[in-house]
């Protein structure tokens, strides 16, 4: 059980909803727009989430979604005019904006300023009221109930995210995931093609920020403290690290990185103190040798080339 | 009052424009928005700053220091980050994600280097005023505003008449070609970024006089407005770049003078969000 100490579980838990924020900007990318405003917009489910359960006394997953659709609907908003805007016009107008928030934010008086939120509801005592309600108590499984906690926060991340990474992979082969990667691909050809390219960037660019307010929301209360200054650049920096030393072709990519950024500092302990340093020189090395990510479309392609290509020696042996 | 802001407003904004002719060289002749611009200078004014308070240089040694640690910050740039990405079928967002980790890097390294908190600037010209009866200007905010006026005119006609500036707007219009013509295209390049950079480094030195000090975290802040700058001015615009810093100094401390001051680090972003909603172009800038 020394495994499942509370530590852990919480390592574990950020790598699952820092999975969750890499395929958040993985959807916005998949149509070729890079989003610097992906921390704005989990500020905003943040705030609002935490906003909701705390003075409203709102059900906690009803919040987080509320926040998750709150972000959403101000994606449309900026969404509509900024997504005219091609690569990096948009990339500073979406920081830009992120920018603004987060300064709004800072100067609101229900945010509490910079001191931001404190002593909100917890996931973990929220999920182990229902375990009790059910009649399953920590001693019963035979763990405390600290671990208990942690543990129903992981398990219930872990679902969250099985359930996201199985409708993008749908998403991926449907008609509107292809859509996607022809506007990747070449958006004039796209258009000529008689798809409707601002309808489609404009989707994509609302189902990121949805899912990057939930992000928000679900960090809230599984830190239970929240200030403006948690979505800063540097959020900005490490969501995008995901994507771009991952690889941003498949969903693949974006979850490694996610993995690996999350972890790597909590391994490797005695570094953590260099955590930026170690995001900008990699950032760097793997834009100068693989621009494209450590895992592309070819990444699997090669592999499953080689295993083709032995069978294929097989069979001319075998004559 | 008014005319005191204004003149407040000028003497920031001359800086702003600075830092902004920085990202509009680099966009011109590389077509990349370089996001280490703001963390590089800033290093490089640390450095001159550290140079005066704890070894008393003066403070013309201390804007050659800071000029050329950043310039040659900006040459480790070119080599680590922009020059492995000019071979072919690199996604065109990789140069800035690339920046991007760049910046980290400096910002990290000079966390470890100077801290984290604020360094007073030496009060090198006293507190001289001239009382010009409606307003009075300081000894200081004369130099800067000099200083400023004079390297932007300095720059302007030696990229319109000099030889290298010529090799730089032939680069800026097409690599290739100006690469065949017989240009050392690398080596414009290298200038480029260099040159970009050591503008740089003189705005944070004359931002340190303005503000009387320097943090290490305001390569951030100034990069932001600086990129601000460079789209409110149109993307590649020298002149844009020039008139629009300008702007932005004098309506961020109208926006704090008559206005509330802790929204000042939004309105270069709110500006932005404007510009690009009405004329994406900029307001100095040829329809793509």
């Amino acid at each position: 059980m020394d495994i499942l100490n509370p530590y852990n579980l919480q390592v574990l838990t950020f790598i699952l909803l820092n999975s969750i924020l890499a395929i958040s900007i993985y959807i916005t990318l998949s149509t070729g727009q890079l989003s610097l405003g992906h921390a704005g917009f989990m500020s905003i489910g943040a705030f609002t989430a935490s906003i909701l359960t705390k003075q409203a006394d709102m059900p906690l997953f009803v919040a987080i979604l509320i926040g998750g659709l709150a972000a959403g609907l101000i994606a449309l908003l900026i969404g509509a005019p900024t997504l005219k805007l091609h690569g990096l016009y948009l990339a500073i107008a979406t920081l830009g904006f992120g920018e603004v928030i987060r300064v709004i934010f800072l100067n609101m008086k229900i945010t509490n300023g910079a001191l931001g939120l404190t002593g909100l509801q917890s996931i973990g005592n929220y999920l182990y009221d229902f375990e009790k309600a059910m009649g399953l108590k920590a001693q019963a499984v035979g763990v405390s109930v600290m671990q208990m906690k942690s543990l129903s926060t992981f398990v219930f991340m872990l679902l969250l995210f099985l359930v996201i990474l199985f409708l993008t992979l749908r998403l991926n082969r449907s008609r509107l995931g292809r859509a996607f990667e022809a506007i990747k691909a070449d958006e004039t050809a796209a258009r000529a093609m008689g798809l409707q390219v601002a309808y489609y960037k404009m989707l994509a660019f609302i189902i990121g920020s949805v899912l990057a307010g939930i992000c928000g929301g679900l960090f809230a209360h599984i830190t239970t403290t929240i200030t403006p200054d948690d979505f800063n650049y540097h959020k900005v920096v490490e969501i995008l690290s995901y994507a771009v030393i991952g690889g941003s072709e498949v969903v693949w990519g974006p979850l490694f990185g996610a993995l690996v950024l999350t972890a790597l500092p909590e391994v490797l302990r005695g570094l953590a103190e260099y955590k930026m340093l170690m995001y900008g020189l990699i950032m760097v090395g793997v834009m100068a040798f693989r621009p494209h990510g450590l895992i592309g479309t070819d990444t699997f392609q090669k592999l499953f080339r080689r295993r083709k290509g032995k069978t294929g020696n097989e069979a001319k042996e075998g004559m | 009052m008014f005319w005191q802001q204004l003149v407040n407003g000028l003497t920031v904004g001359s800086t702003y424009s600075l830092i902004a002719l920085g990202y509009t060289l680099i966009f011109g002749v590389l077509g990349i928005i370089n996001m280490a611009h703001g963390q590089i200078f800033i290093f490089g004014s640390l450095v001159g700053l550290v140079l005066m308070t704890s070894m008393q240089m003066p403070l013309g040694v201390a804007l050659i220091a800071s000029i050329v640690i950043s310039a040659l910050l900006g040459l480790l740039l070119e080599y680590a980050a922009l020059r492995p990405l000019r071979k072919k079928n690199v996604p065109h967002l990789a140069s800035l994600i690339s920046t991007i980790g760049f910046a980290t890097l400096v910002e990290e390294a000079m966390h470890k280097f100077f801290g984290a908190d604020s360094r007073a600037f030496p009060q090198s010209f006293g507190d001289k005023a001239f009382d010009l009866g409606i307003l009075q200007i300081r000894s200081v905010d004369l130099v800067i505003l000099g200083i400023s006026l004079v390297l932007m005119f300095v720059l302007h006609f030696w990229i319109q008449k000099t030889k290298m500036g010529k090799a730089i707007r032939a680069t800026a219009e097409n690599t290739d070609t100006a690469n065949i013509l017989g240009i050392n295209t690398n080596m414009v390049i290298i200038v480029t970024v260099m040159l970009a950079s050591a503008l740089g480094g003189v705005a944070g030195i004359l931002i340190g006089m303005a503000y009387s000090a320097l943090i290490p975290t305001m390569g951030m802040t100034l990069g932001f407005k600086g990129l601000a700058v460079l789209i409110l001015g149109g993307v590649g615009s020298i002149p844009g770049a020039m008139v629009c810093g300008v702007l932005l100094g004098i309506i961020e401390v109208f926006t704090v003078a008559y206005g509330d001051s802790s929204y000042r680090d939004a309105v270069a972003f709110g500006l932005i969000i404007v510009i690009l909603l009405l004329k994406p172009e900029g307001l100095f800038g040829r329809k793509a």
